[in-house]
């Protein structure tokens, strides 16, 4: 079944999607890649109804694309999210909503974002969890799908703000291994990016 | 995508209903609006009519007001009482009120107690009981004075003496004992005061305090409160908490006072010339 | 498990002498599962009105960014500041328009009111509470408002221990200890809550130390 995490370190934001594409009780593919770069700065994880969930991402990478066209600037993590949360809300209140579940990761780096305590790292991790109700709770770390229930505990316990990049993924390697031991249906490969000032990349665990 | 919803034409709204009937068919029972339980009466007398009413507002199972206001104003000479879903009583009397007052400016006369009947039960039949409002209405005009009920489906009555809500059984049970036509003032407003009495004590959708409105073709008075069954009684002692009890982790202090600091510039030695240099 | 359980989340206003305070739990859940312990559901409307919003989380956010339109628009076309009156007007009318396919929200209104008075700038703040079921039936209490999933634990603690005129020191107690005492019973209330106590010239923010459980 389909899972997703992520968490904010020092400097960045991690989120990690499982890459498995199944159908019924079938696995067709264990290398989708669930994960999409939104901008400069900004990722994004989705899950749920297949079909729905490609629509929805590469409608929202589209717009945000148009408006970093349009306006020669991307819009900053909160603004993206709290757009990208209004897409879901008034698909919602449609004859056919979209039923997508999304972790939106960023890196904030605005003048705004840069205060003394960011400096160092140049900018403000920031983490939001929407879900397909339109939900929408900016939080330090994430999870969705039934590997939520696992991760979040082990993140309660384990997470650190100011954890550096490789004691995040070592954190995020414990939630992985956790499912994969834990549950009866864990997916077996994942896709991690990593985003902080430099931008968007591929993490291999 | 983002709809223009933010200028919307008047009326009702059902663009949340694709979304409600998705959760609802989850297995996600809709929440309980605010209802009056409610006893509201009326009666004739002598010169015109009494209303009453109780001042409970209950949300399921619990009271949710103790004591609102269920004699609602439709013009200076009709008033309403309303029972069911306490939004749509509030809001269709509110309505109707607003009409009443373009009705009688347009027609330049006093506005009579069946117009105002006539558009709520068109109203009420026209959204088929879906507005649950069960309303008692009375007032005197140039016609005499009139009370009508009205119910959710946009029926009518026309009666000297009636009773809705859920308490409308024990006040009927008073009104039907002791009712006498061409009553004096104060003997209708003491019986309507023993209806509603009746509703409170004996039905536990309605409670608190005796509302009641009297109507005569030169005068209305609304008597909010007239009689306070129900005072809650001093608390022999207070609860208040030592300051300090309550422990909180951060503290932000937003003050509205603006700081103002007037500074004076000399004006320029010898006289007011402009300096040109 | 009805749709206002969903998210979970209580809110409770009070009033006190020359001032009001309100206060909201911080959890937001997906059923049973906690997602965020710092989803605040009160936010300012002009500096001396406040409006809280519990509820189904997506619809808090989206009436939040309404209320925020529909004020600004106020002020635009008024030339000055929504009394919180007026306010409830406003909230009850936006509800009630959607009767038949509603907001699932109770909106808890607090803030203090201009006395009008001779020299055209207001010297007095009256403390104003409201309450509105979620179809806009407006409730002006005199003493206490709550709503949420612990409305009726909220209703039963602050009935034993509200008093009137209370200062606004006290009054900080009293809301504090009725809200942490009545989310501690509620399963979908807690993990933290925030007070804000509005009096004519601060605006008092604290973020209580609770139970997180």
């Amino acid at each position: 079944m389909e899972c997703s995490f992520a968490l904010t370190g020092n400097g960045y934001v991690l989120v990690a999607s499982d890459t498995t594409a199944a159908r019924s009780i079938v696995k067709m593919k264990t290398d989708e890649d669930k994960t999409k770069v939104l901008g400069p700065h900004l990722v994004m994880t989705y899950s749920g109804e297949p079909g729905d969930t490609v629509q929805f991402a590469e409608f929202v990478e589209r717009n945000l694309r148009l408006h970093q066209i349009r306006h020669h600037q991307a819009l900053r993590p909160q603004s993206a999210a709290s757009w990208i949360r209004r897409a879901l809300a008034d698909s919602l209140r449609s004859r056919s909503p979209y039923a997508v579940n999304l972790l939106v990761g960023g890196f904030d780096t605005s003048v705004a974002a840069i205060r003394e305590e960011t400096e160092a790292v140049g900018g403000e991790p920031k983490l939001y969890w929407i879900d397909y109700l339109g939900t929408m709770a900016e939080v330090p770390f994430a999870a969705h799908g039934y590997g939520s229930y696992f991760a979040l505990s082990l993140l309660d316990r384990y997470h650190n703000p100011q954890a550096s990049l490789d004691e995040g993924i070592a954190t995020l390697r414990r939630c992985i291994d956790e499912v994969s031991k834990r549950l009866i249906v864990a997916p077996s490969n994942y896709k991690v990016r990593v985003v902080d000032k430099d931008g968007v990349r591929e993490v291999e665990l | 995508m983002a709809n223009a919803s933010f200028y919307q034409s008047a009326g009702f709204d059902f663009s949340n209903d694709v979304r409600n009937q998705f959760l609802q068919d989850k297995g996600l029972p809709l929440p309980k609006a605010t209802s009056t339980g409610t006893t509201i009466v009326g009666c004739l007398f002598k010169d015109g009519i009494v209303l009453g009413a109780d001042t409970r507002a209950t949300e399921g199972d619990i009271v949710a007001d103790k004591n609102c206001e269920k004699i609602h104003y439709i013009t200076d000479n009709i008033r309403c009482c309303g029972a069911g879903t306490a939004a749509d009583t509030e809001f269709t009397t509110a309505l109707i009120s607003s009409n009443m007052e373009l009705h009688a400016l347009s027609t330049g006369r006093k506005p009579r107690v069946v117009t105002a009947m006539t558009m709520l039960k068109q109203m009420l039949f026209r959204y088929q009981g879906h507005i649950g409002a069960a309303l008692v209405l009375g007032g005197v005009d140039s016609t005499g004075a009139h009370l009508f009920t009205i119910h959710p489906h946009g029926s009518t009555d026309k009666l000297p003496y009636v009773t809705m809500g859920s308490g409308s059984l024990a006040a009927m049970a008073v009104f039907e004992s002791e009712w006498r036509p061409n009553m004096e003032k104060n003997d209708a407003l003491r019986l309507v005061t023993a209806a509603i009495s009746a509703g409170i004590f004996n039905d536990l959708g309605s409670g608190s305090n005796v509302d009641a409105c009297v109507i005569t073709a030169t005068h209305t008075e609304m008597l909010r409160n007239f009689v306070k069954p129900n005072e809650r009684a001093v608390k022999e002692r207070n609860y208040k908490f030592r300051r300090g009890t309550t422990a909180w982790k951060m503290e932000n202090i937003r003050s509205l006072v603006v700081d103002e600091t007037v500074t004076l510039i000399a004006p320029p030695v010898g006289g007011d010339a402009m300096d040109t240099t | 498990m009805s749709i206002m359980e969903i998210n979970g989340g209580s809110v409770i206003a009070m009033v006190g002498k020359e001032c009001v305070a309100i206060a909201c739990d911080l959890r937001l859940g997906n059923q049973a599962l906690t997602i965020a312990t710092n989803f605040e559901k009160i936010f300012p409307v002009t500096d001396r009105l406040y409006l809280g919003l519990p509820g189904l989380a997506t619809d808090v956010a989206t009436l939040r960014e309404r209320f925020r339109f529909r004020v600004n628009m106020y002020t635009i076309k008024e030339e000055r500041e929504i009394t919180p009156e007026t306010f409830a007007r406003l909230v009850s009318s936006t509800l009630y328009e959607k009767r038949f396919g509603p907001y699932f929200v109770e909106p808890v209104i607090a803030g203090l009111s201009p006395v009008p008075s001779a020299s055209g700038k207001p010297e007095k703040w009256e403390p104003f509470i409201a309450a509105t079921d979620l179809i806009g039936c407006l409730n002006f209490a005199k003493d206490f408002v709550v709503a949420g999933t612990s409305s009726d634990k909220l209703f039963g603690v602050a009935e034993g221990l509200w008093e009137p005129d209370l200062e606004w020191e006290d009054l900080f107690e009293t809301i504090s200890q009725t809200l942490m005492n009545a989310v501690d019973r509620d399963a979908f209330s807690g993990w933290g809550g925030i007070v804000h106590i509005i009096t004519p010239d601060k605006v008092i923010t604290r973020t209580l130390k609770a139970r997180m459980d």
